[in-house]
């Protein structure tokens, strides 16, 4: 049995912070979760789909954050528990529908767990997802463990039944995908009933229309919900102090932030001169319990990530209460003393205190760390991302990538978000020329595909993978060819949202509980929008520039290439290779003039390797996915497939 | 479950390696060998887009008693273990100190800047001196080698957390790992994990 | 300048003689760079000609359309794309010095053997032919008798493009004998085929064709010579010019359609073209078309293709269009040259008329008016009197010429 879903209360288990999320709603009694995957959101809805059969859940992938959002509230309306889940970005897709449920207010406990990505590890932006919070008027807590992570979530549910709202739960990377050990609580009954309620008073919360007008009526109502929370969270168990009395310099931290100043606090020994408060509560702040551990000393530093979200707040109470708590020196991201970009961690903040209290510590010896830095910088050669072997993309961009230099008209590829981000870089020939959003790489070519008319000749190519497609990239062709913009969109269906873990999209026939779902086909979707619609396979290098080319010969309107082959990580893929690769070691003409070495030097599948010795390029037994892709660009045919039987 | 006495705490292991080696499944079955024993564990990874043939890492953080940061701060890891042999000097720039123990699989994968010639990848003698340069102790194991022979080269990791166990740097045991596979990984792969562990364990022994 | 279509079609056959002299002298004076240059000299120069000396000697450059396409970057110091570009700087006496008789040399012409007027002997050889058909009479004459065991001739595509193709049988020849007025990428066919099993291999070539061959031949990178000894024959075509495919297509759909284009022609003393369709002729002014013009082809100081075994072109003589259309100028180069055509006369391949008097002296003013213009606007583009680009000033031919 899944420890998810361990029934023995006051046991401890080894939780990533999602799991704890996870089981913190399984704790509240949810019956639906839905969510759009995005690192590192993903492993919640993921693990409540794994239990959704033995918790009776309804749990689903849904096509994007908006309609997640709005999912999970169907169910509050019918007075169920549901969790939605999302990256930071998402908050950004789902936000219009947030200000009006913010406006509507929910019945069962509704929960959005929001995981952000600071220092951008696995996203394009360092999106701050808290000041929406703050803008719709909607309660926010940060878990600052990951005991906290499961507590907190429960917690969460209750607080939105109390206040009839929602409420988020601000997750980080460093929160969700850490682990740690956690003691789990009781498992309720699963036994719930649906129904949806509208004959009573039509302003009645529970019995009427839910909606968020009368405006003025509702967003009152809105306020006072506010008025109430910040009183509740006076007294919240997740507002924490630790620390003097009279501490020389109080910090104020939330979310992992507590985790990097507790460790700074204890590797230079500081417990008797700085205080910690850690807020769980971030938004509303409840201006009280500030006000009390402000008075207890003049300097204040406050350690976060992204924005000053948690400083902007802290000093409007500070000035509100300035006659009682007197003057304080602030530091934080405003004066620099934090770094306004990019993840924190222990050592930014022990450089703060160390700046602040004027304390020298050496982090390691200098000696070593110049044998280290000297060793590291003449040996170890840099790591650039790069497209798995057997990667489709790295085929589909390499015909791309050749259709375009041969038409010779300037064409590019207007990119978009997935694994395929990445053709940004050499491993995809360097292909993609603007990255935005997701769906925006579409949007963004049906734009440039109108500027004909102003002397603009060069062809205009999108990609964006399958899942992004169903997301957010359909509304951008239905507009391309109702404009009639001349733009070639190119599907990289993998058959699978494969940067987040092959969740389920629309284009399959599972769900995300597994069950059999209809199949919604990209290519009969751009038919019927009224598109010219090629099916490719990436690994035919023939086929698929000639297509290409000739579709740019055509400049009649939105045409959409679909390149069509399984994910390199698929589980069918790995299950068996399609070829056993080898390279003829005499035929390998190598770095001479007539190939140098283009396998191993344009190509760069980490498959294959360059033997500086043999001078031949050879395969990596170990890392080669069997894709066969190689062969056929090796120029001397020197590089054998063999098909798998 | 009463656990014994750590050398440090918190004491702080990093498991590193390229997106795609296992570093996560391996570093959750070192970590859940450790709460047996009643330990409280922190764990930082790395994943996502830096799973996509990037350097990946593992903070492991143990306390008896404490949640610390998953992220280890510099200079202060005590034990590193790799999964490809040049992360272990990387991880030494930032994380390294003289009291540190190393152990290296000694397999490379060679980064794309490498396969396409514009950067140059050390001999594993090179490696070798500059890890022991390094640390206190350092140990180098043909894992993935071994592995292969063995029908599967994802059982270098396995070799590696035996070779940890081996080594004898974090209170765990045989009893630990065959406990955690068998409530962590498919049925019917029990055999084949013990058999690695204990060749990781024969290879820092011996 | 540019001479007109008359002169870009056509042709005259020969066997090649490299003579096999080749000094150290020679060596360093065939500079030898790679992918880099060839792109920041040439193609991004507008020099390069498209005639694909630099394709399908590896995987990087590749000819599409009419034009020369770098897919990848190589950072070879060194390749063959550099040294076998006829755009790239070279030293073009001493290769005609190595490859011709020196006592043949004119400054006007390049090597002459023999200057002759023909025309494939019989109408219905020529029927296929934009003019007198010498040029697949000798290239079929000399798949025939063995002295080529593969020639490659231009095949027609859509849309005016076409590729080369190797032909074994004489009769293949005589279907392709139509003039071209968009590049067709022979050397780069060459570099295809002459990898595969064909020993003796004759080529049609227009004069830019011809001297890539010619460098070629010079085998600038040892241990790399990439079949040139295959290459038995080089018939060369007079050429005025050649069209860009995107500029010409682009001009003729404000006309018609592609599809309906069967051929095309220049009428001497006219200044138009006209262009045949399904629909009836069309005529266009020739302004119209000079602005079709490769960049390329207005630095060519070589209408004759002086680095051929033996150059075509169309007939200027007394007689009426309709007559002079059929006849053919030659100019034999080499020694194989001549035995060809001797051959043909022999076999009774082609007929032979007397040259109007004052022909020769025409054709060699029309040479010298070609350099010139070629060398003022190489002059231009590089900003300074003696700087060339790529041809060298010291050359007794660019010598003469600039006086």
């Amino acid at each position: 049995m899944s420890k998810l879903i361990d029934e023995n209360e006051g046991a401890q288990y080894l939780y990533m912070g999602n799991e704890a999320i996870a089981r913190g709603a399984l704790e509240a009694g949810i019956s639906l979760a839905s969510g759009y995957p995005g690192t590192p959101s993903s492993e919640i809805i993921e693990n409540l789909a794994k239990v959704a059969g033995e918790r009776n859940l309804y749990v689903e992938w849904s096509t994007n954050e908006k309609v997640a959002m709005e999912v999970a509230a169907a169910a509050s309306f019918a007075q169920l528990r549901s969790l939605c889940v999302m990256k930071q970005n998402g908050v950004n897709v789902a936000s219009d529908f947030l200000l009006h449920l913010a406006g509507s207010g929910t019945r069962g406990g509704m929960v959005l767990v929001t995981c952000d990505d600071p220092g951008a590890l696995s996203s394009v932006n360092e999106g701050e997802s808290r000041h929406f919070f703050r803008m719709v008027e909607v309660p926010l807590l940060e878990p600052g463990d990951f005991q906290e992570a499961k507590d907190m979530t429960k917690w969460a549910f209750e607080l939105s039944e109390e206040l009839r709202s929602l409420v988020a739960v601000r997750s980080v990377t460093r929160m969700s995908h850490a682990s740690g050990n956690v003691k789990i609580g009781k498992l309720p009954s699963t036994d719930k009933q649906a129904e949806f309620r509208y004959s009573g008073f039509i302003l009645d919360p529970m019995e009427g229309i839910v909606g968020s007008a009368p405006v003025a009526f509702r967003h009152a109502e809105q306020q006072e919900k506010i008025k109430k929370v910040r009183e509740i969270f006076e007294d919240c168990p997740f507002n924490t102090y630790e620390g003097p009395e009279k501490p020389d310099l109080l910090v104020i931290t939330s979310s992992a932030c507590t985790l990097y100043s507790r460790e700074a606090i204890n590797l230079l020994g500081l417990q008797d001169r700085v205080g910690l408060l850690k807020i769980g509560t971030t938004w509303p702040l409840p201006p009280r319990l500030l006000t009390k551990y402000l008075s207890l000393t003049d300097r204040i530093l406050i350690v976060e990530e992204v924005l000053p979200f948690l400083e902007d707040n802290v000093k409007i109470i500070a000035a509100e209460q300035a006659k009682a708590i007197g003057v304080k020196t602030f530091y934080g991201k405003n004066n620099g003393t934090i770094p306004t970009a990019g993840e924190m961690n222990p050592d930014h903040v022990v450089a703060a205190f160390c700046k602040i209290l004027n304390i020298e510590y050496v982090t390691m010896s200098s000696e070593y760390e110049q044998r280290a830095q000297l060793l590291g910088f003449t040996l170890v050669p840099n790591r650039e991302q790069t497209f798995c072997p057997g990667c489709p993309h790295r085929a589909s961009f390499w015909s791309i990538h050749n259709a375009l230099q041969l038409d010779n008209r300037k064409g590019f590829v207007c990119g978009d978000i997935g694994c395929y981000t990445m053709a940004m870089l050499p491993t995809g020939f360097s292909t993609l020329k603007t990255v935005h959003s997701m769906g925006s790489g579409t949007g963004i070519a049906s734009g440039f595909g109108k500027l004909g008319p102003f002397g603009m000749d060069q062809p205009v190519l999108s990609v964006c993978g399958d899942s992004t497609f169903y997301h957010a990239a359909m509304p951008a062709l239905v507009n391309a060819v109702h404009h009639k913009s001349n733009i070639i969109m190119i599907v990289l269906d993998n058959s699978g949202t494969a940067m987040t873990g092959f969740q389920p999209h629309p284009g399959l026939a599972v769900s995300a509980m597994g069950d059999e779902v209809p199949a919604i086909d990209v290519a009969k979707i751009c038919e019927a929008v009224g598109a010219r619609v090629e099916v490719r396979d990436p690994f035919n290098l023939k086929e698929t520039p000639d297509t290409l080319l000739e579709l740019m010969e055509d400049q009649e309107g939105a045409k959409v290439l679909i390149l069509r082959q399984k994910c390199a990580l698929s589980p069918e893929r790995k299950a068996k290779k399609y070829f056993e690769m080898q390279v003829d070691e005499e035929r390998c003409i190598g770095e001479e003039c007539g190939c140098n070495r283009l396998c191993t030097r344009i190509l760069r599948c980490p498959g294959l390797f360059w033997d500086k010795e043999k001078k031949t390029a050879r395969i990596d037994e170990v890392l080669c996915a069997g894709c066969g892709v190689c062969s056929y660009i090796c120029p001397e045919e020197a590089i054998i497939r063999k098909e798998v039987a | 479950m009463g656990n014994t006495a750590l050398p440090k705490d918190p004491y702080s292991i990093i498991i590193t390696g390229v997106g795609g080696q296992g570093n996560v499944m391996a570093s959750r079955v070192l970590a859940n060998m450790l709460v047996r024993r009643g330990y409280q564990i922190t764990i930082g990874e790395t994943f996502g887009a830096s799973q996509r043939g990037g350097s990946v890492m593992s903070h492991i953080r143990i306390s008896q008693n404490a949640t610390w940061s998953p992220q280890i701060p510099k200079g202060k890891a005590d034990v590193v273990v790799t999964l490809e042999p040049i992360e272990a000097i990387r991880v030494l720039m930032t994380y390294g100190n003289p009291d540190v123990q190393v152990l290296t699989n000694t397999r490379p994968i060679y980064p794309v800047g490498v396969i396409s010639g514009e950067l140059a990848y050390p001999s594993i003698e090179e490696i070798q001196e500059s890890v022991k340069d390094l640390s206190a102790h350092a140990w180098f194991v043909d894992a993935t080698e071994e592995a292969i022979k063995m029908g599967n080269p994802i059982l270098g990791n396995i070799i590696m957390i035996g070779a940890v166990a081996g080594i004898g740097a974090l209170p765990v045991d045989r009893a630990d790992f065959e406990e955690v596979i068998k409530e962590n990984l498919p049925a019917g792969t029990l055999e084949v994990n013990l058999q690695a562990f204990d060749v990781g364990v024969a290879k820092v022994t011996a | 300048m540019q001479g007109g279509y008359e002169d870009l079609i056509i042709v005259g056959i020969n066997q090649v003689g490299f003579k096999g002299r080749r000094s150290k002298e020679m060596d360093n004076q065939v500079q030898s760079r790679g992918q880099k240059e060839l792109q920041e000299q040439v193609i991004n120069a507008h020099l390069c000609v498209g005639c694909g000396a630099c394709a399908y000697l590896c995987p990087y450059q590749v000819i599409y359309k009419d034009q020369t396409i770098v897919l990848h970057d190589c950072d070879l110091a060194e390749g063959r794309c550099y040294a076998f570009c006829p755009r790239t700087s070279t030293d073009y006496d001493a290769i005609r010095k190595a490859l011709f008789d020196e006592e043949d040399l004119t400054l006007e012409l390049g090597p002459i053997k023999g200057f002759y007027i023909v025309r494939a002997a019989g109408e219905v050889n020529r029927a296929n032919a934009q003019h007198g058909g010498t040029v697949s009479a000798l290239m079929a004459l000399a798949l025939e008798e063995g002295l080529i065991d593969a020639a490659i001739v231009a095949e027609g595509e859509d849309n005016f493009l076409h590729h080369g193709i190797a032909v074994t049988e004489p009769i293949d020849i005589k279907k392709r004998g139509k003039s071209k007025f968009i590049v067709s990428p022979t050397v780069a066919e060459f570099n295809k085929i002459a990898a595969g099993d064909a020993k003796k291999i004759g080529v049609v070539a227009t004069p830019c064709q011809a001297q890539a061959f010619a460098k070629m031949r010079m085998k600038p990178i040892a241990g790399k010579e990439s079949h040139i000894d295959k290459l038995q024959l080089v018939i060369g075509l007079f050429c005025g010019w050649a069209l860009s495919w995107r500029k010409f297509t682009d001009l003729l759909r404000r006309s018609t359609s592609l599809e309906s284009i069967t051929g095309m022609d220049k009428p001497p003393g006219t200044q138009t073209v006209e262009i045949f369709t399904t629909n009836g002729t069309i005529i266009l002014p020739v302004d119209d078309i000079n602005t079709c013009i490769r960049e390329a082809c207005h630095y060519c100081i070589d209408s004759t293709a002086e680095f051929s075994d033996i150059s075509v072109g169309s007939a200027r003589l007394p007689e009426s269009w309709e007559e002079t259309k059929t006849w053919n100028q030659v100019i034999v180069r080499s020694e194989r040259g001549q035995t060809l055509l001797e051959l043909a006369r022999s076999k009774n391949v082609l007929e032979f008329r007397d040259v109007p008097e004052g022909n020769f002296d025409e054709l060699k003013k029309a040479a010298v008016e070609k350099k010139k213009g070629a060398i003022e606007r190489l002059r231009e583009k590089s900003g300074q009197p003696n700087d060339l680009i790529y041809l060298d000033e010291n050359d007794p031919v660019i010598k003469k010429i600039m006086g």
